[in-house]
């Protein structure tokens, strides 16, 4: 099969390799392909795959977590050739795991289905604070904010934490996203956020229609 | 044949027994404090203590990683358990419960810890844990200034992919000592002048448990140790993780002839592995990655046990595992916990009418997620006997809560759950 260079890229990332995806995006680059190109047409399109298989069950956590390696490590070779507004056209994202919990496989498959999708991710990591999420809304004005929790215990930081946004007089400048093993809709309802997600495809999903409605 | 001597009560071991035989005792049998996977948070059994007027003391903290509470001789009767752990000495920190000392939790609660339950508070508030008790060791727990339970620091050496060795991670895997054998034995004897049926943990026998891949009770750990670069392995190192338990099952099963040798088949039930394959709405890996790279070794240490011992054998995974509870029956477990039914495709009545032939259930007693730390005692109620109803029938159940009770968890709720399984028994 004669696949172009895009086919083989998206391909490569989709299948998690790493190495082949670095030696497609070099390749694309000497070839003359602008690397807007290579992300819209092959990156953003592969973890797209990648994503809607996890959502469907033909891939896991560690297939998923392979083929974010690859975007990664193609999106690294192309970061210094681009604007900022290319590679995050999508919006920015402030995410962490909420006070008190320090599990981090969930929110990691997420941040980098963000990044995957064109967000500006800032990874706050775990045990965030009701104050430390304030201080990153101040500092990086995102347009989402997006929090997880594994344990019962902890996940009424959640609240907390939109509670703080609110005093902070920051709730209608940001939207939040909620997931965790023990959130369910009622619960994101209940704690004041505007979504919530129970996989990480969804969560993108939702991140951008959340944006886009913003 | 056991070495029980005819004045103790055998009746909760007999219900137990009957329960895992598939056939309905005269009870629903309890465990709360049995294994590591269905215990209480100390917090709440030091609750409990109050509640049912038992003597004032302080709760042992016997398992640090996720600060479970010694449920002693009187709170075990105030309960109806009928379930003895034997649990081995060592802590998942590698330090050993052998001597106690008071220590009071981020919390204010005093409780007890052992001598080697070495800590430091850091700049953030947060108490870190050092492995084996060594204080000159990087810490290997981290317990949030707001959390209840330690968490694993992920001390991961530079990975060279040309450089690693499968002997790395099997650095905490060895064969027991003469010493460690007597202490099975005399905890084993302990255990049996109870009457409860006994439940062994067997060590160093979990594959791939992520709460042991970072190796918390090691000082320097090498190899694969951080749990993300952990998954990717299962999809980029598949070999590698083949060979790592290829070589701890080869060290387990000369394990079980010596644990056997000492304590023939006086143990019930034994725990071997906690590996969590399912999410709350999915699965950490495909069942053909649980056949690839699990099954094999499952069915070697399976295989041993049920050739050489009546031992049942028990596995522990969290979260929506339905789609692998055909395989667990076919790699030679006996015994299924914590059935999360909260979890998706894990709807009680379902897996009883599916698997319940096979498959005895230990656990899905009342939801630790919803219902026990944040519903009334009617729901609690409700629910507790909705769950005996299901799962008791035609035997094949052990109650007990999905998974550990945690920490926030009303005592009332844990009353409530205790009064509604003897609610039942009594109809």
């Amino acid at each position: 099969m004669n696949m172009t260079l895009l086919e083989e890229l998206y391909e490569a990332i989709v299948d998690g390799d790493d190495d082949l995806a670095v030696e497609l995006t070099r390749k694309g680059l000497d070839d003359g392909i602008q690397p807007i190109t290579l992300i819209d047409d092959a990156m953003i399109p592969a973890m797209t795959e990648a994503g809607r298989r996890f959502e469907t069950e033909e891939y896991f956590v560690p297939e998923l977590l392979v083929a974010g390696r690859a975007i990664k490590a193609g999106l690294e070779i192309l970061r210094p050739l681009l604007s900022a507004g290319d590679l995050h056209h999508a919006g920015r994202v402030v995410i962490g795991t909420v006070q008190g919990d320090l599990h981090d496989i969930g929110k990691n498959l997420v941040a980098v289905m963000f990044e995957g999708a064109g967000f500006d991710v800032i990874d706050m990591g775990t045990d965030v604070s009701p104050a430390e999420v304030v201080a990153a809304i101040e500092e990086h004005n995102p347009d989402l904010v997006a929090l997880s929790a594994l344990l019962t215990t902890t996940m009424l930081s959640m609240q907390a934490i939109i509670e703080a946004i609110d005093t902070a007089g920051l709730r209608d400048d940001v939207r939040v996203l909620v997931g965790g093993a023990p959130m369910n809709e009622e619960r994101a309802k209940e704690f004041g956020a505007d979504a919530y997600a129970d996989n990480a495809n969804a969560a993108v999903r939702t991140a951008l229609e959340l944006v886009a409605a913003a | 044949m056991t070495n029980q001597t005819p004045e103790i009560d055998t009746t909760c071991r007999d219900r137990v027994l009957t329960a895992l035989d598939h056939r309905e005792p005269d009870r629903v049998p309890i465990d709360f404090g049995g294994t590591p996977v269905s215990g209480i948070h100390v917090s709440v059994v030091a609750g409990l203590r109050q509640h049912y007027g038992l003597e004032p003391r302080l709760v042992k903290v016997h398992e640090p990683y996720q600060m479970l509470g010694l449920i002693d001789d009187d709170l075990k009767q105030a309960m109806g358990i009928d379930v003895e752990g034997v649990v081995g000495r060592e802590t998942m920190f590698g330090f050993r419960n052998d001597s106690w000392r008071p220590w009071a939790t981020p919390h204010g609660l005093e409780v007890l810890v052992s001598d080697d339950f070495q800590t430091m508070v850091d700049d953030r508030g947060d108490t870190l844990i050092y492995p084996k008790g060594n204080r000159s060791a990087p810490p290997s727990g981290r317990m949030p200034k707001t959390g209840f339970f330690f968490d694993t620091i992920v001390r991961q050496p530079p990975i060279e992919e040309a450089q690693l060795d499968p002997v790395d991670n099997l650095e905490e895997y060895d064969l027991l000592a003469e010493a460690d054998l007597d202490d099975l034995d005399t905890d084993l004897r302990e255990a049996e002048a109870t009457g409860r049926a006994i439940i062994a943990v067997l060590p160093g026998m979990a594959l791939g448990d992520i709460a042991f891949v970072p190796a918390p009770g090691l000082e320097h750990p090498r190899g694969i140790r951080d749990v993300t670069e952990w998954y990717v392995s299962l999809k980029k190192r598949p070999d590698y993780v083949r060979r790592v338990f290829a070589a701890q099952v080869e060290i387990a099963l000369e394990n079980l002839a010596l644990i056997h040798g000492r304590v023939g088949d006086r143990y019930d039930a034994v725990m071997t592995c906690g590996t969590d394959f399912g999410t709350q709405t999915s699965a950490f890996c495909s069942v053909d990655t649980f056949e690839d790279l699990w099954s094999p070794y499952y069915r070697q240490i399976n295989d041993w046990i049920h050739d050489h011992t009546t031992w049942k054998t028990f596995k522990h995974s969290c979260g929506s595992v339905e789609r692998f509870m055909r395989s667990f029956v076919d790699c030679g477990f006996d015994i299924i916990n914590p059935v999360q039914c909260s979890a998706t495709h894990m709807e009680a009545e379902h897996l009883k009418r599916e698997y319940g032939r096979d498959l005895v259930f230990w656990g899905g007693g009342v939801d630790t997620q919803h219902t026990l730390p944040f519903g009334s005692p009617d729901e609690v109620r409700e629910q507790v006997l909705s769950r005996c109803e299901v799962f008791g029938t035609g035997g094949g159940f052990v109650f007990n809560a999905i998974h550990n009770i945690q920490a926030g968890t009303p005592v009332e709720n844990v009353v409530a759950v205790v009064d509604a399984v003897q609610e039942f028994n009594r109809n």
